[in-house]
C-alpha cells in the first residue's frame, strides 16, 4: 500500500527560485534513501511531506490525508521527522521530557509515553542521560536525542534528515540497526543522507534528487551502477563499488563482504 | 531560523541617512518632549517620526510593532484610569467602574512617550542594515563591543521572532496544536516562553564565540567592505538636531 | 621552529568530574595536514577549542599544560588575537554565522574587516573563497536562509578567506554532498601545500587516509597515536578505540594482504595495486 503519494509538487520559498519543480512520487514500505547535492531540495521536500511547508502547486497525501487540509499537529500521529539541525528540534531542559513531549501530545497516556521514551533512549544508547539537559550534551548525542524523540512517537512513517551527522562508527551502526528494526515493524523509513556506503549497506530503494527533480529512482545497486548520472548529481559511488570498478569487475558490488567473496571465489 | 533583522531594503531618502544621525534623532525624540513637557511637543514629535516612517515606505512594518505594544499600553491606561493614586475627578462611569481623569491623562502621557520611542527606534531599525550601524559606530571611534551591543539589542526582537518560529515548528511537528482557533493559539503560546528565553540565552553565547573566532574584538585597525556612505548633508542634519535639542533645553531653563 | 606545540595539555569542563583532555602532547610543522580521529566524546572538539584558546579563555574550567602557536602561549593571549593566527570552523556551522550581515558575501567579509585587510584585497579573497566552496551563486542570499550544506560551505569559506597560519576544522564536511566533501579535502590539502597548517577532525576515515599526512588518534581524552595513516589504521587494537579502519583496509585484512612495510593498504589506490595482482 502506498503510505505517501506526491503529485505534481511545486515549491518556492518567498522571493526565491523554484526549489521543487513538479515531483511525482509514491512511497510504499521499502526503506528509502534520498540523496543529492547540497541545495537540491531534499530538506524542503521532507518538510512538505511533514506538512510544515505547504505545496505552491500539486498535492501531498500522507496515508490518504492531504497535507493542505490538515494541521501539522494532526498529521504528527502518522509521520515523524527528525530535523537536520538538532538545535532546531530540541527545546526542553531534560532529555526525558524532550523525548516524552511527542508521545504525550499525540494521545499516548503518561505510562505508555514513558515506556516508549525509555525504550527509544535505550535504542540510541542514552538511557544514562535521561535526566540531563540536552544542551549539555555534545552535538552527536543531541542528534541521538532528536532521533529518540521521534522514534518514541511510534508513527507509521519516520523521516530522518541526515541522521549520521557527527556520529562515529558505533553511532552509524546504531542508526543502521534502528532503521532495520523499524523497517521490520512495518514502518516506512525515509532517510536523507550523504554517506553513500551507508546507503549501499542499508536501504532497499534510493532516490536521487537533482535541482528539484528526481534524477534516478530504484534499488541501490541499480542506482549506484549509473556512474555518469551520479556525477551529474554531485554524488559518488560507494568506496567498494569504486574499487571493484577499478579492478575491472563488471558487476556493481556494494559492500566489503561482496568484494571479499568475489575475490575469494575460485576462478 | 531566518533573517535576524527587521531591516527593509529600500532606496528612500531615509534609508540613505547615516545611522549616527538616526541615533541622534532617537535621542531627540525621547528627550525633547520630556524637556518641553507639553502635550503638543510630544504629539508633534510623534507626527514627525511617523512622517519619516512614511517617507521610508516602511509603514506596514511598524504596524505590527505598534499593534503589539498597544495591547500593553491599553492595559496601562485602564489600570491607571481606575487605580492611579492621585485619582480625584471622575472622567466617565461605565456601570460599576469609574475611570478618573488624572490617571487617564497620566497613562495617556506614558502611552505617547512609549509610542514616541517605538516609532523613533523603528526608523533606525527598519531602514538601517545592522552591520551599517556597527560600522558607523566603529568608524566614529567606538569600540566594536559597543557597536555589537547596540546591534544585538536591536536584533533581540527579530531573533526572538525567529526562535518562536523554530520552536513552534518543533512543537507542532510533535503534535502540539498551534494552528486554527484562537484558543488553540493562546494555549500554544505559553509552552513557548521558557524555551524561547533559554534558546536566546544559548544563541547569544554561541554568537559571542563566533565573533571571537572571527577576530571581532581584535585590536587591529578594522577595514570595511563597503565604503562609508557620506551624505553631504549628514553633518548639517546632525547640526540641526543638536540645535533643536539645545533650544529645547534653553527654552526650559528660561521659562 | 614548530608551528604548533601542545605540551602536557589537561582540561576539565566546569562542573565536570572527568578530564576531557588528559595529558596531551604533540607538535605540528608548518604545512602539515593532521587528521584527528576518535569516537564520540573522545575530546576532539575540546582539543580544537584548546588550540584556539576558547578553552580556557571562553569556556572556563581547569586547565594545565601549554599550547604554543609560533611560540606564543594561547592561554595567555586574548582569543581575538589568537584568531588572527588560528582559524576554527565549528562542528555545527549554524553557530559560526556572525549574524549581523545580510548576505553571504558580507558574511565572508566579516572576518577580513576585523583583520584590517584592504578593500581590494578583501574582495579578491572573498571571490576566491566563494569559488573554492562553490557558493559564488549564493553571494546575495541571506546566510540564514541556506540549506545545511550550503551553510557549512559558508562557514568554511569565512575562515579560509582569513588565511590563518593554522586552520582547525571540526568535521567540516559532515553535511556536504560527496563531491563537495572531496573538493574540501582537496582544497585543504592545497592550502597545506602552500604552507597553511591544517588540523581536521573527521569521521570520514577513507578521506583522512587519502589526504592527511599524519593521524592523531584520540580516545577518552588521551592521545593514543600520532603517526602516518597506514601505521595508525593498521593497528590491530584500532577498534578498541572506537575506530573502524578504512573499508579498503578491512577488505585487505580479510584477504590477508599487506604492503611491503608489513602494514595494510589504507587508500583505494594502495588496495587496488595489491588486489589486482590476486585477481590476475
Ligand atoms: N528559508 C529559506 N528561504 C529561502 N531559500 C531557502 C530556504 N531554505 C532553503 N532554501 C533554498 O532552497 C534550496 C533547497 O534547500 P534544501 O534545504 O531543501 O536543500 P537540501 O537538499 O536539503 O540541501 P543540504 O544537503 O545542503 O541539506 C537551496 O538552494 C536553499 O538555499
Ligand atoms: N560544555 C561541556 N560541559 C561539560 N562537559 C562537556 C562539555 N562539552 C563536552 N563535554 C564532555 O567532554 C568530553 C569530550 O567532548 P568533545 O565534544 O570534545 O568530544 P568529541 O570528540 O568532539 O565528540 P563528538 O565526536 O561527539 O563531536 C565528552 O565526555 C563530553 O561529554
Ligand atoms: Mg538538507
Ligand atoms: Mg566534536
Amino acid at each position: 500500500m502506498n503510505k505517501i503519494k506526491v503529485k505534481n509538487l511545486h515549491f518556492t520559498y518567498s522571493g526565491g527560485q523554484e526549489v521543487l519543480t513538479g515531483l511525482n512520487l509514491h512511497f510504499d514500505d521499502r526503506s528509502t534513501a534520498i540523496i543529492g547535492q547540497n541545495g537540491a531540495g531534499k530538506t524542503t521536500f521532507v518538510k512538505l511531506l511533514k506538512g510544515l511547508l505547504k505545496p505552491i502547486q500539486g498535492d501531498v497525501w500522507i496515508k490518504g490525508f492531504n497535507t493542505k487540509e490538515h494541521t501539522v499537529a494532526s498529521l504528527a500521529r502518522h509521520i515523524g521527522l527528525v530535523f537536520q539541525n538538532p538545535n532546531d528540534q530540541i527545546f526542553k531542559s531534560r532529555v526525558i521530557d524532550e523525548v516524552m513531549f511527542g508521545p504525550l501530545n499525540i494521545g499516548q497516556v503518561e505510562q505508555e509515553a514513558k515506556k516508549n521514551a525509555v525504550n527509544a533512549l535505550d535504542m540510541v544508547g542514552l538511557s544514562g542521560q535521561a535526566e540531563e539537559n540536552p544542551y549539555d550534551l555534545s552535538l552527536s548525542d543531541r542528534k541521538l536525542v532528536s532521533i529518540a524523540s521521534i522514534v518514541a512517537m511510534n508513527t507509521d512513517i519516520l523521516i530522518f534528515d541526515e541522521p549520521t551527522i557527527a556520529q562515529d562508527f558505533c553511532g552509524r551502526e546504531k542508526i543502521k540497526k534502528i532503521i532495520s528494526h523499524l523497517r521490520k515493524e512495518g514502518k516506512l523509513i525515509i532517510t536523507i543522507i550523504h554517506d553513500m556506503d551507508f546507503v549501499a549497506e542499508t536501504f532497499e530503494r534510493t532516490i536521487v534528487f537533482h535541482r528539484g527533480m528526481v534524477l534516478l529512482d530504484g534499488e541501490p545497486r541499480e542506482v549506484f551502477s549509473q556512474e555518469q548520472e551520479l556525477r551529474e548529481a554531485y554524488l559518488e559511488q560507494p568506496h567498494v563499488t569504486r574499487l571493484a570498478k577499478k579492478l575491472g569487475i563488471k558487476e556493481t558490488l556494494l559492500t566489503a563482504e561482496e568484494l571479499i567473496d568475489y575475490v575469494k571465489k575460485p576462478g | 531560523m531566518k533573517t535576524l533583522s527587521l531591516y527593509q531594503p529600500g532606496r528612500s531618502i531615509i534609508h540613505k541617512i547615516d545611522p549616527v544621525t538616526k541615533l541622534l534623532f532617537i535621542i531627540l525624540a525621547i528627550f525633547v518632549p520630556i524637556i518641553i513637557g507639553t502635550w503638543g511637543a510630544a504629539l508633534l514629535t510623534l507626527l514627525i517620526s511617523l512622517s519619516f516612517i512614511l517617507i521610508g515606505r516602511v509603514f506596514k512594518k511598524v504596524l505590527p510593532i505598534l499593534g503589539f505594544s498597544s495591547i500593553i499600553i491599553l492595559s496601562v491606561i485602564i489600570i491607571q484610569g481606575l487605580f492611579y493614586v492621585n485619582n480625584k475627578a471622575p472622567l466617565f462611569t461605565l456601570g460599576p467602574v469609574t475611570v478618573y481623569r488624572e490617571g487617564f491623562y497620566y497613562a495617556l502621557n506614558i502611552a505617547l512617550r512609549i509610542y514616541n520611542i517605538l516609532v523613533a527606534v523603528s526608523i533606525l531599525v527598519l531602514t538601517t542594515k545592522p552591520s551599517d550601524l556597527i560600522e558607523a559606530l566603529v568608524r566614529k571611534g567606538f569600540s566594536p563591543r559597543i557597536g555589537y551591543i547596540f546591534s544585538s539589542v536591536l536584533q533581540i526582537i527579530p531573533q526572538m521572532m525567529s526562535t518562536v518560529d523554530t520552536i513552534s515548528d518543533a512543537q507542532r511537528s510533535r503534535g502540539l496544536e498551534t494552528e486554527g482557533r484562537l484558543s488553540a493559539r493562546i494555549k500554544a503560546f505559553f509552552p513557548l516562553i521558557g524555551p524561547v528565553v533559554m534558546n536566546s540565552l544559548i544563541s547569544t553565547r554561541e554568537r559571542a564565540m563566533a565573533l571571537e573566532v572571527r577576530a571581532f574584538n581584535s585590536k587591529r585597525k578594522k577595514t570595511f567592505l563597503h565604503e562609508e556612505v557620506k551624505t553631504g548633508y549628514s553633518r548639517f542634519l546632525q547640526f540641526i538636531l543638536l540645535a533643536i535639542l539645545l533650544a529645547a533645553i534653553v527654552w526650559r531653563v528660561l521659562s | 621552529m614548530k608551528r604548533l606545540v601542545v605540551e602536557d595539555l589537561k582540561y576539565r569542563y566546569p562542573l565536570s568530574q572527568e578530564l576531557a583532555l588528559n595529558d596531551i602532547s604533540f607538535a605540528v610543522e608548518k604545512g602539515e595536514f593532521i587528521g584527528i580521529v576518535g569516537p564520540n566524546g573522545a575530546g576532539k572538539s575540546t582539543l580544537c577549542q584548546a588550540i584556539t584558546g576558547l578553552a580556557p579563555n571562553f569556556l572556563k574550567g581547569a586547565y594545565g599544560g601549554r599550547v604554543l602557536v609560533d611560540g606564543m602561549e594561547v592561554a595567555k593571549e586574548e582569543i581575538a588575537e589568537i584568531a588572527t593566527h588560528v582559524g576554527i570552523v565549528f562542528q555545527n556551522p549554524f553557530t559560526q554565522i556572525a549574524g549581523s550581515k545580510l548576505t553571504v558575501f558580507e558574511e565572508v567579509a566579516f572576518g577580513l574587516e576585523n583583520l584590517g585587510i584592504p578593500r581590494y584585497e578583501m574582495k579578491k579573497r572573498i571571490e576566491e573563497a566563494l569559488e573554492l566552496l562553490d557558493i559564488a551563486a549564493l553571494r546575495d542570499r541571506n546566510p540564514f536562509d541556506l540549506s545545511g550544506g550550503q551553510m557549512q560551505r559558508l562557514a568554511i569559506a569565512g575562515i579560509i578567506a582569513m588565511k590563518p597560519e593554522i586552520i582547525v576544522l571540526d568535521e567540516p564536511t559532515s553535511q556536504l554532498d560527496p563531491q563537495g566533501s572531496e573538493e574540501v579535502f582537496q582544497a585543504v590539502q592545497n592550502l597545506s601545500r602552500e604552507g597553511m597548517t591544517v588540523l581536521m577532525v573527521e569521521h570520514k576515515i577513507e578521506k583522512i587516509a587519502a589526504y592527511a599526512d599524519k593521524v592523531l588518534l584520540l580516545c577518552a581524552g588521551k592521545l593514543i597515536d600520532f603517526e602516518r595513516p597506514p601505521k595508525v589504521f593498521s593497528r590491530e587494537d584500532l577498534e578498541d578505540y572506537g575506530i573502524a579502519p578504512p573499508v579498503f583496509t578491512r577488505v585487505c585484512k580479510k584477504l590477508n594482504i599487506k604492503t611491503a612495510d608489513g602494514l595494510y593498504p589504507v587508500t583505494l589506490k594502495e588496495a587496488y595495486d595489491k588486489v589486482v595482482k590476486i585477481l590476475e
